[in-house]
């Protein structure tokens, strides 16, 4: 007796074949009009910005959600990012492909963009000796070649603190990579970069997800990636850890009022994963492609109802009469 | 001592296989071969009816592996898939390197949309039979619902070196390969499908998809005609019109999306190229019309309801500025 048989009939009841197009008429006329949008000269829909918000090796997923952005051909005219979003909104704006981000975010660990070893972290602990964060600054010129915020294919901006006066710090002009660099500097843990006459931390403390950065490159209908943290899950149980915790804490606060200032978000479920966490940034990146997967659809709803009104000038005939 | 024992009891399962298998149970499907057959001959009630708890405890090895299987499957049938996934687990925990109850396993939690699950019974499934094409399809829809087009293709290449005859499974591989941009493969995959069912609308229609995203937009409208042929149904004729109104083909698709309302009167996608071939030809009113059926003031979370509200609007805004241009003194 052989259970071969049945195994098909099991799998022909299976869920439904991905094969059959949803041909109902909400899915046709989406997908009617997203060809629209996508097709439409610049001046016949909004600009649109990609906003990563900040979130340590959390925000990997960012890379996620840009290779499903991607692939659905979602067009994105100006991209901004503060912390690890700035690294990868960088990259992304820099003119990698998704693959390339995705290849180097597996590959990525704490010491990725910092000077961290054993006896740097040792002193960092007992002595006020704290990391550098020139790695990042290394990975992005690697990468991209010394490119300033004016060479990158798309425009870019990101977002650092100046220590000395609190202020939000937007970049998007100069050198990339030591921009970038003061963008992801995380405070307590890095040294203040000292750039530009102004002395720089990490751009999470005071704006977490940079949807004002990108308003700043003229976006006007804004798609912003939020890796926050879930610190309600999370027990301190040394310095780091209560570091860590007051800077989610913070991150979350900010990002309550500034998630509304987005059109739309996509949130992967990575707010169980710590500021160090690197052995998780593999599953970090499956959720940014999962989560973005599921919200694709409504992304494109979204901006194909912002896009309507522009798109309908085309439409209508000159001298229509009424 | 111990080893003395272990070579005894060996010596007797191989030496005396009748006294043997009243310790271990018949390897045999005898037993269960009736119910089987009442499977085989789609009686699930009886096959239900038939496994008893009390028969189930009378069975050993294969018979009792294969009652489990049949009452998933019955059960499953009669669709009660909470019991049929229970019977499942209870016979992958019994026979944990059993590649069948695996597979069920996976298939049945996926559709219960568990699908971390599901991958992990596939995954234990592949360790003991590397290329199971059940296993290797139940990944690729994992795969390509979780959103990876690109591995679910790769999974579905190794279950076709199995089941190459299967038409509907080389429409779906050409589904994620579409969905990964990969639209000159897809073509040939579903030319396979086509080849091993001519007659198959759905695959037509997925062709039709296939072309118009190569940009080939004609040879995708006589593809939605052919399915049409075939019996295609409404939704091949909805997505013809609108498709028509993409290639600037409007009295066309005018004419199509009429046909579409001769049976629906309130198809919003038809509605939409109507009103858009009315905008074309400067019948302002009538678009407004449309429009506002289309609106469907009763059901603003669909998409095209909001769609209709926003270019009925934008209209609006439209003349309201107009006729503020023509009274200007």
């Amino acid at each position: 007796m052989t259970c071969r048989p049945l195994l098909g009939l099991v799998i022909a009841l299976a869920a439904p074949a991905a094969a059959a197009p949803d041909l109902s008429a909400d899915a046709l006329l989406r997908d009617h009009l997203w060809r629209e949008v996508r097709l439409a000269a610049p001046a016949r829909r909004p600009k649109v910005g990609l906003v990563l918000s900040a979130g340590s090796l959390r925000g990997v997923a960012h890379v996620g959600v840009i290779k499903v952005l991607t692939d659905a051909g979602f067009p994105v005219d100006v991209v901004a990012g503060t912390s690890i979003g700035a690294v990868i909104g960088s990259l992304y704006a820099g003119g990698l492909p998704p693959q390339r981000l995705w290849n180097i975010a597996s590959t990525v660990n704490i010491g990725s963009g910092s000077d961290l070893s054993s006896r740097s972290f040792i002193a960092l602990l007992l002595y006020d000796r704290l990391l550098s964060s020139e790695n990042t600054e290394r990975l992005v010129n690697k990468e991209l070649g010394g490119m300033r915020f004016d060479q990158t294919k798309k425009p870019f901006a990101c977002v650092a603190m100046d220590v000395y006066t609190g202020e939000a710090i937007i970049f998007r002009d100069g050198e990339l990579a030591p921009a970038v660099r003061a963008s992801m500097n995380l405070p307590g843990i890095f040294r203040p970069l000292e750039y530009r006459h102004r002395y720089l931390v990490d751009g999470g403390v005071v704006d977490y997800i940079p949807v004002d950065a990108a308003r700043l490159l003229g976006a006007v209908w804004t798609l912003a990636s939020v890796t926050e943290n879930d610190f309600t899950a999370a027990r301190p149980k040394n310095v780091l850890d209560s570091l860590e915790q007051v800077i989610d804490i913070r991150g979350s606060y900010l990002s309550r009022d500034q998630r509304k200032q987005a059109d739309f978000l996509i949130e992967p479920p990575v707010g169980d994963i710590g500021i160090f966490d690197a052995k998780r940034v593999p599953e970090a990146l499956e959720k940014g492609v999962i989560a973005a997967s599921k919200r694709v659809l409504a992304a494109k709803e979204s901006l194909i109802l912002a896009s309507l009104p522009l798109l309908a000038g085309d439409w209508v005939a000159p001298e229509t009469p009424w | 001592m111990r080893r003395a024992a272990s070579a005894l009891l060996i010596l007797t399962l191989t030496a005396g296989p009748a006294r043997a298998w009243r310790l271990w149970g018949e390897p045999s499907d005898k037993k269960i071969r009736p119910v089987q057959e009442l499977s085989d001959a789609r009686r699930p009630a009886e096959v239900v009816a038939a496994l008893t708890p009390q028969f189930i405890q009378t069975l050993r090895g294969t018979d009792l592996r294969q009652a489990y299987i049949l009452m998933g499957d019955n059960l499953d049938r009669l669709s009660r898939p909470d019991e049929a996934l229970a019977y499942y687990q209870l016979g992958a925990g019994l026979f944990p390197k059993n590649v069948d109850l695996l597979t069920r396993l996976g298939s049945i939690l996926h559709r219960s949309g568990l699908d971390e699950r599901a991958k992990t019974a596939f995954l234990t499934a592949l360790r003991f039979e590397p290329r199971h094409w059940g296993a290797h399809l139940g990944l690729a829809e994992i795969s390509a619902a979780l959103g990876f087009p690109d591995r679910a293709a790769e999974h579905y290449e190794i279950a076709l070196e199995t089941i190459s005859e299967r038409a509907d499974v080389w429409s779906d591989y050409a589904a994620v390969l579409l969905a990964s941009g990969e639209t000159k493969t897809a073509e040939l995959s579903l030319g396979r499908a086509l080849a091993l069912e001519p007659r198959d609308p759905a695959a037509m229609v997925l062709m039709a998809f296939v072309l118009r995203a190569r940009g080939d937009h004609a040879g995708a409208i006589l593809r939605l005609d052919a399915a049409l042929a075939h019996g295609g149904g409404a939704g091949a004729r909805r997505a013809k019109a609108l498709w028509l109104l993409e290639a600037g083909r409007d009295a066309e698709a005018d004419a199509e999306a009429v046909k579409v309302l001769a049976s629906a009167p309130d198809d919003a996608a038809a509605l939409w190229v109507r009103a858009r071939a009315h905008l074309a030809a400067g019948h302002a009113i009538k678009a407004y019309d449309d429009l506002t059926r289309a609106a469907r003031e009763d059901a603003n979370l669909s998409f095209s309801a909001r769609a209709a509200r926003t270019l009925r609007a934008r209209l609006k805004d439209l003349e309201d500025r107009r006729f503020a241009q023509s009274h200007r003194p």
